[in-house]
Order: structure tokens, then sequence, then C-alpha cells
């Protein structure tokens, strides 16, 4: 028999921890979530510091910082971020955040419009000059994606034309809510397939000497 | 019969959960080795590293964290054993914060382990970590060193040998993203118009509703979607590599093969549960109005 090791008793306590909560709310789940909370945080500032401030502003700036001395703007934003926690000097902090903001703007507004808009219209004109699947399929797509934006245009009132219409588009939003849902089960059991999978396969079955 | 009905609308909710840990329970334990149906994403996803030619350079990047590992883990092993059975060169990166790295060093530690033949830094190479996913991928488009200076170990990029040759984007065959959230969907939307690499989504079940979308415009190559998807997979890798079977068959390790034997029962209770639970309330409504009446 081989027991496993202390690790994997701490991981299965807390799993059952965590779990123990479907059967009423209790100090042990209380106890795993507080240190869930607590070693994510303490795991994210160490990774950030580790592998993006040591190899990217850092090191580079110890090691050369002849070439490297324009990594002091960045360096300078970060800290101006942390000033918001000195009340009077705390406005400093916008100016850093303003440049986050924009930055992050033009990216997502490019990645918005190159990325998702032109490329799903494009996919939604499709031509109908044959009758095959395809076609059928396309009209589909087109079908759902006309009454669904009529059900979403709310700067005029609703007609018994476009009422029957935006009736439609609930369908087919409700048909691709409950694909939703179940994907969304699917992956929630998934989750805990890993969890017993863990517990029986890495915890009890080395305990019973099976593994 | 009544009294049964009645029973059930009264039922406990923790009865439900405690069936539904013995229906996943079970097939763990007894493993059924139901039989996986390839959809058509998984196969384009296969087919597309099939097509790839020997040393081609496929960039996996650990976009998930421990939340949804039993997901992603076995699309990322997966991929990368068909990448050393294609002899393709892989590139490991990670850029969900929350584990990621964790994740990616024993994903490649368990493939260093089942292909001891595999070099480090010449067949594969693993960059780790970095923050801010979309900035990172930005520059990777343009200069994959000034995004990751150095590997994991912490060797500059421009000595390892994978690396020469592969100065962005442009240069990686395909991306393949096991992800959960949005750092995928920014290969897509983002990377993919940017330069134009083949993008591969391995997303978690939640999300793999809206990737259909990419698909149907071209956008990604292919998919697998959530545990599923990944079970699609092996089984494909499986029957292409007879090899895989060993493994495949005889390991302890979790599989989603396995995992999707778990999966079939508690889906079918759950259905039971839906069924008995709606044939319960019509009743207990209709006795309720004759009670009125």
């Amino acid at each position: 028999m081989h027991l496993p090791h202390i690790g994997i008793w701490i991981a299965a306590f807390l799993t059952i921890s965590s779990l123990s909560f479907l059967y009423k709310d209790n100090p042990f789940f209380r106890f795993a979530e507080s240190l869930f909370a607590g070693v994510s945080l303490g795991y994210y500032v160490g990774i950030v510091l580790n592998q993006t401030l040591m190899p990217n502003l850092i090191a580079p700036m110890l090691e050369d910082f002849g070439q490297n001395w324009d990594l002091v703007v960045p360096g300078i934003l970060g800290v101006l971020l942390y000033m918001r926690y000195a009340p009077k000097i705390g406005w400093v902090s916008r100016y850093a955040l303003a440049i986050y903001v924009t930055y992050y703007i033009g990216l997502d507004f490019t990645r918005r419009l190159h990325g998702e808009v032109m490329p799903q219209l494009a996919r939604a004109i499709q031509p109908l000059a044959s009758l095959d699947s395809t076609t059928l399929y396309s009209l589909v797509y087109i079908v759902g994606v006309f009454s669904v934006l009529v059900y979403f245009f709310f700067s005029k009132e609703q007609g018994p034309i476009t009422g029957r219409i935006s009736r439609l588009g609930i369908w087919f939003l409700m048909i691709s809510f409950g694909a939703a849902f179940g994907f969304t089960v699917m992956g929630r059991v998934a989750l805990l397939i890993g969890r017993l999978n863990f517990l029986i396969l890495d915890w009890i079955y080395p305990m019973i000497g099976l593994r | 019969m009544a009294g049964f009905f009645e029973r059930i609308v009264h039922l406990d909710r923790r009865w439900i959960f405690l069936f539904v840990l013995l229906s996943v329970a079970a097939p763990i334990i007894v493993p059924i080795g139901l039989p996986v149906d390839e959809t058509a994403p998984t196969r384009a996803a296969f087919d597309f590293i099939e097509s790839l030619h020997d040393g081609d350079v496929v960039l996996i990047s650990f976009d998930y964290g421990p939340s949804s590992a039993p997901e992603n883990d076995p699309m990322a092993e997966a991929v990368m054993r068909q990448c050393a059975l294609k002899k393709l060169r892989f590139v490991v990166c990670a850029l969900y914060p929350l584990g990621a790295l964790g994740l990616a060093n024993n994903v490649v530690a368990e493939i260093e382990g089942e292909f001891p033949d595999l070099r480090y830094g010449v067949d594969y190479a693993n960059l780790g970590y970095k923050d801010g996913a979309a900035a990172v991928m930005r520059r990777m488009g343009e200069d994959i060193a000034g995004a990751f200076p150095t590997d994991v170990k912490g060797t500059p990029l421009s000595q390892i040998p994978i690396m020469k040759g592969v100065h962005d984007l442009r240069q990686v065959k395909l991306v393949f993203t096991a992800a959960t959230g949005l750092i995928g969907e920014w290969w897509i939307t983002q990377v993919h118009p940017q330069v134009g690499v083949p993008v591969i989504i391995g997303p978690t079940a939640v999300s793999a509703p809206k990737y259909y979308a990419f698909i149907n415009s071209g956008q990604i190559v292919g998919m697998l979607g959530g545990m599923k998807g990944a079970a699609e997979f092996e089984n494909l890798l499986r029957e292409r590599y007879p090899q895989m079977e060993k493994f495949y068959k005889t390991t302890r390790a979790f599989t989603a093969t396995k995992g999707n034997d778990a999966q079939t029962v508690l889906h079918t209770v759950i259905l039971l549960f839906l069924l008995l639970g709606n044939i319960a309330y019509i009743r207990h409504r209709a006795a309720a109005a004759r009670g009125k009446a």
C-alpha cells in the first residue's frame, strides 16, 4: 500500500469541505472558501511579480538601462495607479487609468469590428441561388438574425407585423438559451467529475492499495 | 403511486445531490466505455493538425485555470500528443492568471514522460505566463520575444533552437487555445484578423455555444467543445494512432473518454428527475385545483 502524500490529503480535505455546503453551510466550507480567496490573491501577486514585472520591467532595466530606459514610463504609470490610496494625491492615478482605458478601447474597438461584426455580417449575407441544405441553413440563419434584431429594436412601438417577427425572435432566443443551459449543465458536471475523479483515483484508491 | 409523486414534490433536494454523487462516482469506479460519436468541429480540428507538416510550429496557449481543468486538461494533453506523434514542434504559453502556468507545467511534464524522445528547446518549449492577455497577443503578432523575452526557465528566446525562424505569430502554423472565459475568444477576434494564423479553440462547455458562430464564419478551423469535445478528440487520436489505444485503455489517469461515461449516466439521471419532477408538479397542481373546486 502506498499512502497518498500530504498534498493529496489537504486537497481531499478542501474538496470535501467545499462540497459540504451542499448539505448545509458550515465552518469547514467557510474555511475552504476564505483560504481559496486568500491563496488565489497571493498566487496572483507572486506570479505577476515573477513572470511579468521581473522579466519585462525590472531585469531589463537592471541589465542595460541605456537600452531599456523607456521602460521607466510604463513603470511610473503602474506606480501611479496606486496613488489612489493616498487621498491627497489620489487624482494622479487618473492619468494612468486614462491611458489604460484609452488603450483598451482602441484595442477592443478594432477587435469587435474586424473580429466579430464584419465577419459575422459577411457570413449572414449568403447567395440564395441554389436550393440545397446550405441554402436552407442560410435562410434559417438570416431569419434568426433578422427576427432577433427586430426584438431588440426599441426605438419604435411594435405593430402587428413587427410584433409577430419579434415573437419569432423570442423563439430563436429561447432555443439558444436552452442550448446554452444544456452546455452549462455539461460543463458543471465535468467539474464534479474532475473532483470525484481526484477523490476516488488519487485519494481513496491509494489508501486501500488499489494504486 | 399518488403517494410517490406527492413525496417527489416535497423531496429534500439533498437526496437529488446524493443521486448525482452516486451517478458520477459509479462510472469512475467501474468504467462503462460508452461510445463517443465525433462532431464536425472536432473532426475539423483533428484533420487540420493532421494536415500540418513535420517541423511545423504549433502554439498551445493555456488560457484556463484549475476551476475548468477537468474539461481543458484532456484537450491540451490530446493536442500535445498529436503534435508529438505528428513530429510537429510546439510552443506552450499561459495567459490566464490563476493557475494556467502550473497547469501548463503539469501537462508538459506528463507529455515529457509519455514521449521521452522529445527534446526541450528543439521539439518544444514552454514560454511561461504573461499578464495582460490582449496586449500580450498584440505583441506576439509583431514579436514573440517582445512579449516573452525568456522562456519559463529564464533562457532568452534567442538561445532556444525552436524559436529560430519564429519571430512572430506569422511563422506559427496553428494556435490552439484551451480556454475558459474571454481569452480564447481574443485569439479568434484579435489575433486571427491581425496575422491570419489559423485558430482551434478548446473552450469549456459553458462557452462552447458562442463559438459555433465563429465556425460558421470560418474564423476558426475547429473546436473541442467541453469534455465531450475532448473525448471525441481522444477517440480520433486512438483511431489514427493505434499505439494511443493502450494508453487510453490502461492508464489510471483521468481522460475525457472516462469522464464521458459519467456525463452520460448523470445526464440520464437528470432527465429522469426532470420528467418525474414535472409529472409530480402537474399532478400536484391538478389535485390542488380539484380541491379548490
